[in-house]
């Protein structure tokens, strides 16, 4: 009787097993060497971080899509990792330093475009310095308070900028403090650090609500962009339904980011004044602020300043450094790049 | 609550009082008490409460009118409305609190029925409460915000996960006032439905319903004020529409009068749907006779 159940036991588990494993091959898996289909299958559905709903629609891009767009509103390092781990995002859009956390965290993912920016020498991240911190300039931040965020890109344009003006780590007290919403703002504003990164409006409101006290806003020299990068979970490049969808995707993105650049006033006016409801002043100032995009053909040098990053954060912040090849997918390399400057 | 003995009714209805009226009673029956020596807080004025806020209102409005209120830190009190009313004006406003008043109805409406059957089952029952109210007073301990990633991860990004949370914040006041209601019911009570030898579905109707009723209705009342605050939590996760993404885009932007805004319409819709069920609660309890009047 024992050995009869258990061999029921046994035969069962097989087929459950057998069943798994032809439940989860779905259609074959696309190798991740393999060319990315140009068909896209109907019913193909792909989930995109950021929201670029606007842009499409007005660069005439959201009805040419041979699948359902689904934009999601996340674009925040943080937040997105988590969507990853939920499955429940295809395509992340923020700077890189989430994508490099995200492998550091046992997450397979792969970039498959990069956008930079044309005239980097307007930093994107400027540090706001608290009204009583006595800084006059960045050399002066040795043995101040600094908001430090590991996870963001705010976190590496801290410890770049330590290194730029030659001050060690332990010469400064880094404090940890997420940087969402304006949270840097107000805690420089209370003097509960001495400087923090900002970046957009609120440096613009920092520097003219808190001048009167003494608070003030200066430019780091000589800091690198951090890229804004579109990145998948391998899973997503090895569904041959999702990888072809992507590729359409990337140039229908470029093309939409085109035609922002090329149409700022009425960006300015339909993006930030109406939907986002701010003024058209900081709208303009926001868009002066991003500059103009670069979207490479070439990810030759974008690579090797991919590198250069993983190895800094990862002695800053005790990981192990990786390749940065792993962290590309170049099949996509010139997708993005070509339709972005074709007429 | 003693006098029912007196004249121990045949079943005890809801929404019958059956206390003596006030007045006799004082008269009649307490004649070893000095006489003229009052214990109740007597009669309170119908809108009493509005006192506090406008004693707070009205110092924030004469901080900010002599500048002793930095406005970068809080703005003036007319700025709340003048920035509302312009929000209005560009249709801001409306869509904003209708889509949030959508997520947190069903929030509630899940909330409410899961925390009601839950505490019946808890409380009605030995193997319920076993099962069920150690699992809920853990999960009390633990601060709704930190469940969000892993909610993301088990229900998405969606609708769903943001319902899901709501219901959860509503969830918990239903629950433990319902239950908590429920355990206390005065045993002479069950006891009389016992000499009464009333069935267990009168039992439920005549005992448990009018025992309960307070303590699911104050559950209520948190449990509204719960969904709506937690509509900020859930629309920090993809949103585009709603109050809790009208505070946070405006956070964001570092807008401090459209987060007053924001401040002021949580405290309007908080404090209306609040009334609404304290409303229900009257209508609901007209029976009782308490310390409030």
């Amino acid at each position: 009787m024992a050995t009869h159940s258990g061999g029921l036991k046994m035969r069962w588990l097989t087929a459950a097993f057998l069943g798994l494993i032809v439940a989860s091959a779905r259609a074959a898996d696309l190798p991740l060497d393999a060319p990315i289909p140009d068909t896209v299958p109907p019913g193909t559905v792909l989930r995109v971080g950021g929201q670029h709903d606007l842009e499409f629609t007005l660069a005439g891009e959201r009805d040419k899509l041979p699948f359902k767009l689904e934009f999601a509103n996340i674009s925040a390092g943080p937040p997105t990792i988590n969507a990853f781990h939920a499955k429940a995002l295809d395509v992340g859009f923020s700077n890189d330093i989430p994508a490099i956390q995200a492998a550091w965290l046992g997450l397979d993912v792969r970039i498959v475009a990069v956008r930079l920016r044309k005239n980097p020498e307007a930093p994107a991240f400027q540090f706001g310095i608290a009204p009583k911190a006595g800084i006059a300039s960045l050399s002066d931040l040795r043995g101040k308070k600094i908001a430090f965020s590991p996870g963001q890109a705010q976190g590496s344009v801290v410890l770049r900028t330590l290194k730029q003006y030659g001050i060690r780590r332990d010469e400064v007290e880094l404090v940890e403090l997420p940087s969402n919403g304006n949270s840097y703002l107000n805690a420089l504003a209370a003097n509960l650090v001495d400087a923090a990164p900002l970046s957009q409006i609120p440096i613009k409101r920092y520097a003219a609500d808190y001048a009167k006290d003494g608070g003030k806003v200066l430019a780091p020299y000589g800091i690198k962009d951090n890229p804004l990068i579109l990145w998948v979970r391998t899973d997503t490049l090895k569904d041959p339904a999702k990888a072809a969808a992507l590729k359409l995707y990337l140039a229908a993105w470029a093309r939409s980011t085109r035609w922002i650049d090329t149409h700022p006033d009425q960006w300015v006016d339909t993006w930030y004044v109406k939907d986002q409801g701010i003024s058209a002043e900081d709208g303009r100032f926001l868009e002066t602020q991003l500059g103009h995009p670069d979207i490479p053909q070439d990810w030759t040098q974008v690579i090797r300043d991919e590198q250069e990053t993983i190895d800094f954060m990862a002695e800053e912040t005790g990981r192990k450094p990786f390749d940065a090849t792993k962290l590309f997918d170049r099949r996509f390399e010139t997708v993005a790049g070509a339709a972005f400057i074709k007429p | 609550m003693t006098h029912v003995s007196l004249q121990t009714p045949r079943t005890l209805s809801p929404g019958k009082s059956y206390l003596p009226e006030r007045g006799k009673q004082s008269a009649r029956e307490a004649p070893s008490v000095r006489a003229g020596r009052r214990l109740s807080l007597g009669k309170g004025l119908s809108y009493g409460w509005i006192f506090g806020p406008i004693v707070l209102l009205a110092f924030w409005s004469l901080g900010s009118a002599l500048d002793w209120i930095d406005p970068r830190i809080l703005p003036a009190p007319w700025v709340a409305v003048t920035t509302g009313t312009s929000l209005a004006a560009e249709g801001r406003l409306l869509p904003n609190i209708l889509v949030s008043a959508e997520r947190v109805g069903s929030g509630l409406a899940f909330g409410i029925l899961a925390g009601v059957l839950l505490a019946l089952f808890s409380g009605l029952t030995r193997f319920g409460g076993y099962l069920i109210d150690g699992v809920i007073q853990i999960k009390r301990a633990v601060p709704i915000y930190a469940l969000i990633p892993f909610f993301t991860l088990w229900f998405g990004i969606g609708e769903g996960m943001k319902i899901t949370v709501i219901a959860v914040a509503a969830f918990y006041p239903v629950y433990l006032q319902t239950h908590n209601a429920l355990r206390s019911i005065d045993l002479r009570y069950v006891e009389l439905a016992e000499s009464l030898r009333l069935t267990y579905r009168d039992f439920l109707r005549h005992i448990v319903l009018p025992g309960v009723l307070p303590g699911f209705l104050l559950g209520l009342r948190f449990s509204v004020m719960a969904a709506w605050l937690s509509v900020i939590i859930v629309e920090q996760t993809n949103a585009t529409r709603g109050i809790g993404y009208m505070i946070n885009l405006a956070v964001s932007y570092a807008q401090t009068d459209v987060m007053l805004v924001g401040l002021v319409l949580y405290a309007i819709l908080g404090v209306a749907s609040d009334c609404a069920v304290r409303l229900l609660q009257r209508g609901l309890l007209s029976w009782q006779r308490t310390l409030a009047g």
